[in-house]
């Protein structure tokens, strides 16, 4: 597992670092200066000058890059230009709202994925397999704002069962919490679920097919245990790449999500970063964002390694 | 002989696959919405832009679907939203196809432009979309054209892959080997006689194609950096349909039927023409 380790690090670290470079050429390619907007319509050359010096604006892009890099190495992510307050302050509070959707999605995503790929292998004709399949096909295809509204309409304006939007810490009031997690996890989650549904079909499937099955089929063992027991095992490892690559999309998912039930999230902060210029804000969580990313997926090789042991840690 | 059976093929190909049921119904959905949006001139004569004093009413004979919060007719309003998703969509999904296609087949000229390309569609994949949509937006303002930018980048991937495995798959049939023994170029066999048999795929794509710059569409107005208001779109009016969701949920009735509409029947179309082509 070190050897493993030791291998893919670079690389990883190496794509994060030319994603730095990517998002800082990016966003000064955004015209408007940061400095002009913050001074005010009446401010005089000076004062803009001044605030330029002053959030070091005024040095050359290399400089600025290295320093933004050097900062982050030593964990000091400054002041915001905008928004106001400290970019770990700002990144710190919205980042709990956002794993909580995001880890709450990823749950619902497990739950839903894996009895919705059992069932789809296993039961082949009748109401159940039509209903897995159209239910499938549906919630692939319907985007998810569709799908936000349609969890409002009934759970919240019909049925008056869940808050159609807002945010309660689930760690200062889990019941509270909960309820207004449910929804917007549910929506975030529906797509993914189904995407792992299908796989799992296909490799439940291929492995039900195979000549172990058969050989544990003459030896009289049941067919429940057979599919838990020996295909489910072997379906597992391609589902949890899917799984891994799910993340990613639950993460650029969410950005979608937060802004329709108005979850305080990194999300909204990213779109507030955007739209108001605020520079330091946006490229530290662009870069968090590809660093998570990265992550996710060293830790899915390293599950599917564990999974299958058939792959060598090598 | 080859010729003759991959046209007969091709020929048969899209009524194949769109005579099933599911193919059909995917026809009959997406049918009705175009062709709603493309005669919205003739079907209502009211202005969708138009303000009036009867703000949130319910159906009635004059606004068949009643009036939003400004009180502007809604049937018109999805009537003409519609046509600017058509418009939107009919213009960003042939750049993306195109640069796609043009990105897999500089790909299969090189094994390093293969590494290359790759990696393109791989960051295009990996980095949030509606992040890129929010940057994109940032720089060049909201309004229509940063959503056909962001659709055409989103597109970009999605043919670029089925491209690029379809012509690693039929560069190895036994008509290309044939083509490059008889002295055929290696760009000449790539453009005449792969390529050709690897676009097959490419129809299934396109169908998912419009789907998505429905979705890209939609998800930009909830943002807040769609197209720009009053002009009617259909992610416009579901985004400010969900302010009045628990007083006047009908507000949110018709864009929500249309939508699930377009996009199912896309799905089903292309679901009909992949099992098609498998066949």
């Amino acid at each position: 597992m070190r050897t493993f380790l030791l291998r893919r690090l670079p690389s990883g670290l190496l794509v994060l670092l030319a994603a730095s470079f990517l998002i800082f050429l990016i966003l000064r390619l955004i015209p408007g200066d940061p400095a002009t907007s913050l001074a005010g319509p009446d401010a005089g050359p000076e004062a803009v000058a001044a605030i330029r010096a002053r959030l070091g604006l005024d040095r050359p892009l290399l400089g600025q890059y290295l320093g933004w890099l050097g900062d982050l190495a030593t964990g000091r992510l400054g002041p915001s230009y905008a928004i106001g307050g400290e970019v770990a302050d700002l990144i710190g509070d919205s980042l709990g709202a956002t794993v909580e959707l995001t880890l709450g999605a990823l749950l619902l995503v497990i739950l839903l994925g894996l009895p919705l790929g059992v069932l789809g292998a296993t039961v082949r004709r009748g109401p159940v397999a039509v209903a897995v399949r159209a239910l499938t096909t549906t919630v692939l295809a319907i985007p998810p704002f569709v799908t936000g509204v349609v969890l409002v309409l009934v759970f919240a304006v019909t049925l008056g069962l869940l808050p159609a939007g807002g945010h309660e810490s689930i760690l200062d009031q889990p019941d509270l919490g909960v309820q207004y997690l449910l929804l917007p996890a549910l929506c975030l989650a529906l797509p993914s679920a189904a995407i792992l549904g299908r796989y799992l079909k296909d490799g439940l499937e291929r492995a039900l097919a195979e000549d172990y099955v058969r050989t544990a089929t003459a030896l009289g063992i049941s067919r429940r245990r057979i599919v838990l027991r020996h295909a489910l095992p072997n379906a597992l490892p391609p589902a949890v790449t899917v799984l891994g690559l799910q993340v990613g999309q639950l993460l650029g998912g969410a950005v979608l999500v937060e802004a329709i039930f108005a979850w305080p999230g990194l999300g909204q902060l990213a779109e507030q970063g955007v739209l108001r210029r605020d520079y330091p804000v946006v490229q530290d969580l662009l870069l968090l964002l590809v660093a998570v990313y990265v992550a996710v997926q060293l830790v899915t090789d390293l599950v599917y390694t564990w999974l299958d042991p058939r792959i060598r840690w090598e | 002989m080859t010729t003759l059976a991959v046209g007969l093929r091709r020929r048969r190909l899209l009524p194949a696959g769109l005579h099933t049921l599911r193919g059909t119904a995917g026809v009959l959905l997406v049918g009705v919405v175009v062709l709603a949006g493309l005669l919205a001139p003739l079907l209502t004569d009211a202005d969708p832009l138009a303000q009036s004093g009867l703000a949130l009413a319910g159906p009635s004979g004059a606004h068949p679907f009643g009036t939003d919060d400004l009180g502007r007719d809604l049937f018109s309003r999805v009537l003409h939203g519609i046509r600017t998703d058509l418009l939107i969509s009919v213009t960003a999904v042939p750049v993306g196809a195109v640069l796609g296609c043009a990105l897999a087949l500089l790909a299969a000229t090189s094994r390093g432009a293969d590494v290359a390309v790759q990696r393109v569609f791989d960051l295009l994949l990996a980095f949030p979309g509606l992040i890129l949509a929010l940057a994109v937006t940032a720089v060049l303002g909201p309004g229509r054209w940063p959503v056909v930018i962001v659709i055409a980048l989103a597109e970009i991937p999605g043919f670029g892959r089925q491209l690029r495995a379809g012509i690693l798959v039929q560069r190895e049939r036994e008509y290309a080997l044939a083509a490059r023994v008889g002295g055929a170029s290696r760009a000449r066999v790539l453009l005449r006689h792969v390529l050709p048999n690897a676009v097959d795929p490419l129809i299934v794509q396109g169908a998912i194609a419009f789907s998505l710059a429905v979705f890209i569409e939609g998800a930009m107005s909830f943002l807040g950096v769609g197209v720009r208001p009053p002009e009617p779109s259909l992610g416009g009016i579901l985004s400010q349909s969900m302010a009045y969701l628990s007083t006047h949920p009908g507000y949110a009735a018709a864009p929500l039927l249309v939508v699930t509409a377009l996009v199912l029947g896309l799905t089903l179309i292309a679901e009909a023409l992949n099992e098609g082509i498998r066949r």
